[in-house]
């Protein structure tokens, strides 16, 4: 059954609890930076800082001033383009509808980095059981350890005001519902972040205002050029590789067969490779 | 079977640097090939082992991209002639390069058929440089976007990966055919000794390449040959 996290950015006081108990749980290196020029750490998530606490300072329609809050991490896409296009199937989805990297089987080819639509995934440095170190994808996994031993993610089990809560996607949208209505009271443009063009996500907002208010693509989807790449060059090209070499031996046979006297010149004065001439 | 009539009179076909450039040009062909057949699919991973490593498979595959660029400016370099005769050649397109793809398959399947006079390049060889040329292109193109993400908007590097994808795939496909028009099928053999030795037999040059053939008797290159009649 699939498992989601809701995330109602409308109630978030923006107090990076959930930051420092990703880091904590799941062991994560420190990552430094300089002063951005906002209350905002880090730029986005990445290898070693698997969600960011988004701070933005916004001006509403009544020019009034608003922080913005939202915890940023993987989405967890239905239809993930990351694991689209792993040539390792280092990534997939478990029973729980959470997607999960492989660390040990990743390659770090970088595919999964260009093509997700959220601008999560990236490598960072992963030392594996024999001390040897690499840069491998890395990204939230939803603590897939802890959510498979019946915890919540160790965001959720920290937020002090609920505004991360994990449960089945059912319930989560259902509970998203409820609190819309709530929100809507507040903010008229407040709405369910589910993108349908990703079959759904994991993860889910209650946003207090459209998508790209907080830089989310109002619509985003698996690359096109990823389906044309999995789902037809690569057939294709391995059916194309096939009939070739059909095509050659089918050759190679039939001038066996009908063409024992060969070709008059060709097949004699062909220089040393004449060695190897069939006749 | 019969000796080889080591005394027949020969032409220059290929110089040096175009032979050169032809083979360091297959050879990396072939190096990209399996150093990113793992990428390509999983059922190959047991090729990173024999690589060292993932990371020293795509440092390979990157070092073997610039060997498979640089026949071409080694060729423009020391055989500009013979660069120029090629690129003019295979550009030109004459109704008996399409009489003589018309009568490929037969020739392919049965190894007889009857085809008009070809230029320096008959039309099958000059399909195969114009269909190489362009998966080399789309090669080139999208693994240099792929080689430096950074220096592309995102969605030029997500259209790499699948223009990658094909142009390998056309690219095996055409090499494969390539490869054993030139030395698995008993008709196009003696073409091997022209990028080997640089030169083939005047038979060869007369019955394979009939326009280029009358061209060197016009200028006086060789001296017109008696038709002999078939060897074998
Ligand atoms: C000449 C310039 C070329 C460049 C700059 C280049 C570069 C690249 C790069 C950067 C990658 C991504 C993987 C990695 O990070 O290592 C890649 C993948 C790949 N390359 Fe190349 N390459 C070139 C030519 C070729 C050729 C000639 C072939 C085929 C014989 C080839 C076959 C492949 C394949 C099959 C993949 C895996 C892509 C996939 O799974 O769709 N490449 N190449
Ligand atoms: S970087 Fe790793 S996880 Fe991402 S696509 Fe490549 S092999 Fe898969």
């Amino acid at each position: 059954m699939a498992y989601a996290k809701l995330v109602d950015v409308t109630i978030c006081t923006g107090c990076r609890g959930c930051m420092v108990a990703c880091k904590n749980w799941n062991d994560l290196p420190v990552d430094t930076r300089d002063y951005q020029g906002s209350y905002q750490s880090h730029d986005k998530p990445n290898g070693k800082t698997w969600n960011v606490l988004q701070m933005k300072e916004y001006e509403n329609q009544s020019g009034g001033f608003e922080w913005l809050f939202r915890h940023q991490a993987c989405m967890h896409c239905e239809e993930a383009a990351c694991v689209k296009v792993c040539p390792e199937v280092a990534i997939t989805t478990t029973d729980m509808g959470n997607v999960v990297i492989d660390q040990e089987k990743c390659v770090g080819c970088t595919y999964c980095v260009q093509n997700c639509p959220f601008g999560i995934v990236e490598l960072a440095e992963y030392v594996n059981a024999d001390g040897e170190k690499a840069e491998r994808a890395q990204k939230c996994d939803m603590c897939n350890d802890r959510i498979h031993e019946g915890l919540e993610p160790a965001c959720a089990v920290t937020c002090p005001l609920d505004a991360i809560v994990f449960g089945t996607k059912e319930e989560m949208l259902e509970l998203a519902k409820e609190r819309l209505e709530e929100a809507k009271l507040t903010y008229p443009d407040a709405q369910i972040y589910d993108p349908p063009g990703v079959d759904g996500t994991n993860m889910i907002y209650l946003l207090a205002h459209p998508p790209e208010v907080y830089d989310l693509p109002p619509n985003p989807k698996v690359p096109t050029s990823a389906v044309v790449w999995k789902d037809y060059a690569q057939p294709l090209g391995k059916a194309l590789l096939g009939v070739t070499t059909m095509a050659v031996f089918t050759g190679f046979i039939t001038n066996k067969l009908f063409n024992k006297e060969g070709h008059g010149h060709d097949t004699e004065e062909g220089g040393e490779i004449n060695e190897e001439t069939k006749q | 079977m019969k000796k080889q009539n080591s005394n027949e009179s020969t032409v220059k076909r290929f110089s040096k640097a175009f032979i050169i450039s032809h083979w360091v040009n297959a050879f990396a062909f072939f190096a990209l090939y399996i150093t990113a057949l793992p990428l390509y699919t999983d059922f190959f991973n047991w090729l990173y082992p024999v690589f060292g490593g993932p990371e020293m498979a795509r440092l390979l595959h990157r070092i073997f991209a610039v060997l498979f660029i640089v026949p071409l400016f080694l060729l423009i370099i020391f055989d500009f002639a013979g660069f120029k005769n090629w690129a003019k050649n295979i550009l030109k397109w004459e109704k008996k390069d399409f009489q003589f793809l018309m009568a490929f398959p037969k020739e392919f399947f049965l190894g007889k058929s009857k085809v008009p006079k070809q230029d320096f390049f008959n039309a099958g060889e000059k399909l195969n440089s114009l269909l190489t040329i362009m998966c080399t292109l789309m090669l080139i193109g999208s693994g240099f976007v792929m080689w430096f993400p950074g220096a592309f908007a995102s969605g030029v590097v997500q259209w790499a990966y699948p223009i990658h994808n094909i142009g390998f795939g056309l690219a095996l496909a055409v090499v494969v055919g390539h490869i054993f028009l030139s030395i698995g099928h008993p008709n196009s053999k003696a073409s091997m000794r022209g990028m080997t030795k640089g030169d083939v037999p005047i038979s060869y040059a007369k019955e394979h390449h009939g326009v280029w053939y009358d061209e060197m008797v016009k200028k006086g290159e060789i001296k017109e040959e008696k038709d002999k009649s078939k060897g074998a």
